[in-house]
């Protein structure tokens, strides 16, 4: 606290003055009561047996020891490390390249843009029904325009081999607009001397993307990359609207699971064990990404 | 932060002429779902599976929006409607009166509170959803507007945007008023909120959207058909394997999610620069 505190002291002459605490009040009642501390009611709940009827039961650390052997939950991490997998590279690669189409500010670049935002702001479940619906095995318009190129039909969603990566799809066109227009933005503050200089020298546009362009965007790409890893890690609602899971567990993700356990099986303390583990992966991947990055700033 | 967005068209070299094309036949085609989601809505349901794809409806017919509203879709917006105006307004409210102590007024301890802020603000909310869940049951508020509102009111993205536009909020403006001997209250509700005009519309924008498409926790926490907000009750509509029920075919799914999508597309092409900004400002999904 003497350390937090020490600045006020300089800036306000030594008078310790309180209305501060009162504006902030009104936020930091209800983020403490609804937001911190359900987060830290997690971690005790995670060692109890806890239904919705009924007093807990203190039960150790046989949650966890359950869900390390759970074949389910391997089963649900597994595919979140997938959904990471294709969702990621998708969403920073075609971010990245419809970043760079829009800044050249060619005609209808602003509706580009906007076109590449809009499915950013509809809910999971406009997301959800639509790509069902593209995704249909016999009638939808990735089959059939497949079809013409003589592939498939591919069953997107109804077979184990390709949920996952159907639900990938959907997630890809949702998530894009995010890392899009922080690419976009990373762009527009390029300085754009560097730029001139380089095209003076002769450089064409791939070297100048290559020397300019790209080393200005790093810290943009390693923030993007962060945040939709966190984002990947945490897939429910797509899921849930495309495949419930199906078939057979082969889309589930970590909070799929954590809501099936919670919400069918009300086994409450079992869910938040599983949500604490989630939560320790999700530290180490940002602890990492933190780690790698200072190295490579350091070196 | 510079304008997030093309500034006055660029003119095209013929060379650029390929790559042009191929990047806006890629924007048509990333837009396509929703012309295919509206198109299929307002088709007949025996022209919905021709043999030969249709991206336009021979006729025109309402009749799938019409079976829509034989659900409860009317209380389930109703029900929306409450949860993203309150939660917003409260939270675009209580977060600028934050954000702007956070960045103008020196208080004990406000370094180690915004620290704190910046924390959960990393941790996503999903982690802690099954805990809340036990302690409104526990309550007796499950199923509940309060359920539904209170846990979306400590965003602390608002906090955020606004403690980043304060911090460069000209001092000169307050400083008169401060030597009239008006108190802070007054200064913020007379001066510094009402001039924060950009981020007020950027935060609630943002957060509208958030709240209006929110689907975790209102699944969880909404036991009967009366309480469920209209991303959870539309859900329903989903023609798939497990263990949904499909309330009927794609057409009138189609026609469940365009009448959902409306509200926050509409928002977001009337306030888009806003809305752009704000998102690259605070590195959140909207």
């Amino acid at each position: 606290m003497r350390a937090a505190g020490s600045g006020w002291q300089a800036e306000d002459g030594g008078r310790r003055d309180w209305t501060g605490w009162l504006f902030v009040a009104f936020f930091t009642l209800p983020f403490l009561l609804f937001n911190l501390a359900p987060l830290l009611f997690g971690v005790v709940l995670a060692f109890t047996e806890w239904g919705i009827i009924g007093d807990p039961v203190w039960v150790g650390t046989a949650n966890f020891e359950q869900a390390l052997a759970d074949p389910w939950v391997a089963n649900a991490f597994w595919n979140t490390f997938l959904y990471a997998c294709t969702i990621v590279p998708g969403v920073v690669v075609l971010g990245l390249a419809f970043a760079l189409f829009v800044h050249q500010r060619w005609p209808l670049s602003t509706l580009a843009r906007t076109l590449f935002f809009t499915p950013n702001v509809v809910s999971a479940t406009v997301i959800g029904l639509v790509w069902v619906w593209l995704l249909d095995t016999q009638f939808g318009l990735v089959n059939r325009y497949l079809a013409f190129l003589g592939i498939g039909p591919i069953p997107w969603l109804t077979s184990g081999d390709w949920s996952l990566i159907g639900v990938s799809i959907a997630s890809i066109w949702w998530d894009l607009g995010l890392a899009f227009v922080l690419f976009l933005a990373a762009l527009q503050d390029e300085p754009q001397e560097l730029h001139e200089a380089a095209a003076i020298d002769g450089a064409g546009r791939i070297r100048r993307f290559l020397h300019v362009t790209l080393p200005h965007l790093r810290p943009t790409i390693s923030m993007v990359v962060t945040l939709q890893i966190i984002a990947s890690m945490r897939i429910f609602s797509q899921v849930y609207v495309m495949t419930n899971g199906a078939p057979h567990g082969s889309s589930q993700s970590v909070i799929h699971y954590i809501y099936q356990t919670a919400i069918v099986q009300y086994r409450l303390g079992y869910a938040s064990a599983v949500s604490v583990l989630l939560f320790l992966a999700i530290l180490v991947v940002t602890l990492l990404q933190r780690l790698l990055l200072r190295e490579r700033a350091g070196g | 932060m510079a304008e997030v967005g093309p500034a006055p068209a660029r003119r095209l070299g013929l060379r650029d002429v390929p790559i042009w094309l191929c990047g806006t036949l890629l924007a048509l085609l990333w837009g396509a779902p929703f012309l295919w989601m509206v198109s299929t809505s307002l088709k007949p349901a025996a022209q919905v599976m021709t043999p030969v794809i249709e991206w336009f409806p021979r006729e025109i017919t309402f009749e799938n929006y019409a079976k829509v509203f034989r659900y409860p879709v009317l209380t389930w917006a109703l029900n929306s409607v409450i949860q993203a105006v309150v939660a917003t307004g409260l939270c675009v409210l209580f977060g600028a009166m934050a954000g702007y102590a956070l960045a103008r007024l020196p208080f004990p301890g406000r370094r180690a509170l915004f620290a704190l802020f910046l924390a959960v603000l990393m941790i996503p909310s999903e982690i802690a959803v099954v805990p809340l869940l036990l302690a409104f049951i526990k309550a007796g508020l499950a199923s509940t507007y309060a359920a539904l509102i209170l846990p979306q009111i400590g965003n602390v993205l608002a906090v955020y945007i606004f403690r980043q536009y304060y911090l460069t909020f000209p001092k000169e403006l307050e400083e008169a008023a401060l030597v009239d001997g008006a108190g802070r209250f007054k200064i913020f509700f007379t001066i510094a909120l009402p001039l924060a005009r950009a981020p007020l519309i950027a935060t609630t924008v943002i957060l509208f959207t958030l709240n209006w498409n929110n689907f975790l926790w209102p699944l969880l926490v909404t036991f009967d058909e009366s309480m469920k907000t209209m991303p959870v009750g539309m859900a329903a509509f989903a023609p798939v394997v497990g263990t949904h029920t499909q309330l009927e075919g794609y057409a009138v799914a189609m026609a469940a999610v365009t009448i959902l999508c409306i509200p926050s597309i509409t928002l977001f092409l009337l306030t888009q620069r806003h809305f752009i900004r704000g998102i690259a400002l605070g590195g959140v999904k909207g």
